[in-house]
């Protein structure tokens, strides 16, 4: 009972500390995958006298990557249907050209303003509409959690790592006796800490599979899917590869913790 | 002229820095000798021979052990040294954790024998000491003369060139003394062993020559 418990003081710090790395970790993941899914998600229309041409807005503009011209006929069309009757050929001279234009990446709403000035100071160009729509909102609340997460993680990772140390230093003690023995047989300084370090590495294991499933879980969990309203909003290759990475991470903290304690150890060993 | 395997010149140790336990002693052991230290209780004679396995370092003067000088000895090199020891504490210090066979075991694990050898050695000896059939048993499990003799065997597990052995018999049924200083004497006479025993009352019936060092006022004597 008394060995579940040290346990426990172990796998909820090292726990801690791996929940929040990998939040971190995977906020930034679903933001990047997010900007992907919205820069599809956006529309930037340009009213021009003239025929525009890609490379030319390119030199101005490095973000566009696509220029598209909607089809004119269509705004003809509905205004046919009004009754008024013209001549489609003489009236397409006297029309301006509409234009669908694409960026390189998401636009935030500053850079929307931003282009839409850039756009009007060239040549031609004489009116620019711009529209996101309301999935903004919810990026603008992931960067909001991927800034939290930073300081939470500052402080999770401050005091998960004085808890971690404050354990070592109880199983130290607990097996200091045994430690003591060893090295009176001249057990060199590895041997001694073995015990210590096959406790610490079986609970970065429990505690990585722990954060590890829980991720898992929610990331297949419709409530965050519908929230977002994205499907796949990290692949599951994407968590597998954050698992040995956290794996790794925790190893390094318990091992480094086991041998900074046994090492302040007094000198008579 | 025997190889000298223990010196201590004007050796001085103490806990406390004003409080010497053992004051100005020079003596020396020589190779595959079986030596008595005697002296009363409270005189020393545990401090004495926890210096000649680096655990109290020399207040002054020097000790040298295997040629090693332990005044300011390093810890690989002390761990290098205590390999070559067989120690034999008052209060056995077995680990608690342990069964009976991990327990003799420790010094062959240390040495890097194969798993093999490490059971062959630590069955042969546990027959020694007349423990067949408690390998698995805990050291609470056993009792005092038991536990004395576990860490008998374990003290001899790795033909130690030196053994130390503090109050071995202490307080010890007549039987457990009996295969305790059977084995004493074995080592000695059969591997060549230098045995240093810390003991009140030397044993009357002993089958091997030894000498006798006895601490006195804090100061170690050779009486014989
Ligand atoms: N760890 C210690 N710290 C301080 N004093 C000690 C320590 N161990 C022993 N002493 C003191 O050293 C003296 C000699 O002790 P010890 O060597 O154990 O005697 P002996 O083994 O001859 O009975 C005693 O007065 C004892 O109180
Ligand atoms: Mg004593």
């Amino acid at each position: 009972m008394r060995s579940l418990k040290n346990h426990i003081s172990l796998i909820i710090p090292l726990f801690a500390i791996l929940f929040t790395v990998e939040f971190y970790l995977l906020i930034d993941k679903i933001i990047k995958n997010y900007e992907k899914y919205l820069s599809k998600d956006y529309s930037i229309v340009v009213v021009a006298k003239e025929p525009l041409k890609l490379e030319n807005l390119r030199q101005k503009i490095e973000d566009v990557i696509k220029l598209k011209e909607v089809d004119s006929s269509l705004v003809l069309g509905r205004l046919k249907q009004t009754g008024i009757d013209l001549d489609p050929d003489q009236l397409k001279s006297y029309l301006p050209r509409f234009y669908k234009l694409y960026l390189s990446s998401f636009p935030s709403t500053q850079r929307l303003q931003s282009l839409k000035e850039e756009l009007l100071q060239i040549e031609g160009i004489q009116r620019v509409e711009t529209f996101t729509k309301t999935h903004e909102k919810i990026y603008k609340f992931l960067i909001f959690l991927n800034n939290i997460s930073k300081f939470f993680l500052a402080i999770i990772l401050v005091t998960g790592l004085m808890l971690v140390f404050k354990q070592i230093e109880i199983w130290n003690l607990e097996h200091s006796e045994r430690m003591y023995i060893m090295a009176l047989f001249g057990a060199p300084f590895w041997m001694r800490i073995a015990v210590l370090l096959k406790l610490s590495i079986i609970d970065t294991l429990i505690s990585t599979l722990l954060v590890y499933l829980i991720y898992l879980y929610l990331l297949n969990s419709n409530y965050l899917k519908e929230l977002l309203g994205v499907e796949d909003l990290v692949a599951p290759r994407q968590i597998a590869s954050d698992g040995l990475w956290l794996f790794g991470l925790g190893l390094f903290i318990s091992i480094f913790t086991v041998i900074v304690v046994s090492l302040r150890e007094p000198k008579n060993r | 002229m025997a190889k000298k395997v223990i010196v201590a010149k004007d050796l001085v140790l103490s806990y406390k820095k004003n409080v010497p336990i053992i004051k100005n002693s020079t003596f020396s052991i020589t190779s595959g000798s079986f030596v008595f230290i005697t002296g009363a209780s409270g005189s020393g004679k545990s401090t004495l021979l926890r210096s000649f396995y680096g655990e109290l370092r020399p207040r002054s003067g020097s000790l040298h052990v295997g040629g090693i000088l332990l005044n300011d000895i390093k810890p690989s090199k002390l761990s290098f040294l205590r390999k070559y020891l067989g120690i034999i504490f008052q209060d056995y210090k077995l680990i608690k954790e342990w069964n009976v066979k991990k327990n003799v075991m420790l010094p062959l694990l240390i040495a890097g024998y194969s798993k093999d050898v490490c059971e062959a050695q630590t069955k042969r000896l546990l027959k020694h000491v007349r423990l067949e059939g408690k390998e698995e048993y805990y050291p609470v499990e056993l009792s005092g003369g038991e536990q004395q003799r576990v860490a008998m065997a374990r003290a001899l597990a790795h033909n130690p060139v030196i053994i130390l052995a503090d109050e071995p018999t202490g307080n010890l049924d007549d039987y457990s003394s009996r295969v305790i200083w059977g084995l004493l004497e074995g080592a000695n006479e059969q591997l060549g062993s230098t045995v240093v025993v810390v003991t009140h009352s030397i044993p009357k019936d002993l089958n091997v020559p030894y000498r006798h060092l006895h601490i006195e006022n804090g100061v170690v004597y050779e009486i014989s």
